[in-house]
């Protein structure tokens, strides 16, 4: 049966307690974590209905459900190829593959190499969104 | 497994690729523009020809690997470790120079950093292949 409970806290039986924003504001509203070496392989995800490969480093994470607002946001982690330290990770903002790549429907990843500048795949990529 | 494509606005390919959390049909509405196409990940470019996934080109259903793409994508990586590699030497021998402790030290840094940067290229290409 679907229905709203309304609340200001929310308490467990032991009398601990916090308020509902903690709640609301403090859980993840996405995550994914994938391989992104070659055609990129889910490990695992929340909200995210697919990951596009749009160019060597590149990907786009689309969520299943949109966010509310753009406003969130966005932690993101790379997990292999260590010439991507000295390089940069994180949101992908250039508008030349895509276009607004941050939205309430999606939002870019880009991993650079260190050494050539270049976009660099990463094994194991991770995004966690939150609003 | 299959996978949505669609040539993207670099002339490239776009693969994306459903959590499993949408059906695969209405992931190819909801997150792909219009004439993309769902393929099984089998006819993509496979092995070596996977490495060059900036010089993919989509015709129809069909994936290639635009060569002369692909070459400039390795002159590219090869010129940029040449010049990384340079520069790491160039530092080295400038540290070098700076412990030098003798004359024959200073002269025998200069020449081994002069050595070391010119086949610096020879170690890079080794790199990009």
């Amino acid at each position: 049966m679907a229905g709203t409970i309304v609340a200001d806290t929310i308490q467990d039986g032991a009398g601990n307690s916090t308020a509902m924003d903690n709640a609301i504001y403090g859980s993840a509203k996405a995550y994914v974590n994938y391989n992104g070496t070659g055609t990129p392989a889910i490990n695992g995800s929340y909200n995210v209905s697919s990951v596009t490969r749009s160019g060597t480093g590149i990907y786009i994470v689309n969520f299943t459900n949109a966010m509310s607002d753009a406003k969130y946001a966005v932690a993101i982690t790379g997990g292999c190829y260590l010439s991507v330290l000295g390089g940069f990770l994180g949101e992908y903002t250039t508008s030349s593959t895509t276009p607004n790549q941050r939205s309430t429907t999606s939002v870019g990843m880009f991993f650079q190499s260190g050494t050539s500048g270049a976009g660099q795949d990463n094994c194991t990529a991770s995004l966690v969104v939150y609003r | 497994m299959q996978v949505i494509i669609h040539a993207n606005s670099n002339g490239g390919v776009s693969v994306t690729v459903p959590t499993g959390e949408l059906p695969i049909n209405e992931v190819l509405v909801k997150d792909c523009p219009a004439g993309a196409i769902i393929v099984d990940d089998s006819v993509l470019p496979q092995g070596a020809d996977a490495q060059f996934f900036d010089a993919w080109e989509l015709s129809g259903s069909t994936v290639t690997v635009n060569f002369e793409k692909a070459k400039a994508i390795k002159l590219a990586q090869f010129n940029a470790n040449a010049v990384a590699e340079a520069q790491k030497r160039q530092l080295n021998t400038l540290a070098a120079i700076d412990n030098a402790v003798s004359d024959a030290d200073f002269t025998a840094s200069l020449v081994a950093g002069r050595t070391a940067i010119a086949s610096a290229t020879t170690t890079a290409q080794l790199v990009a292949i």
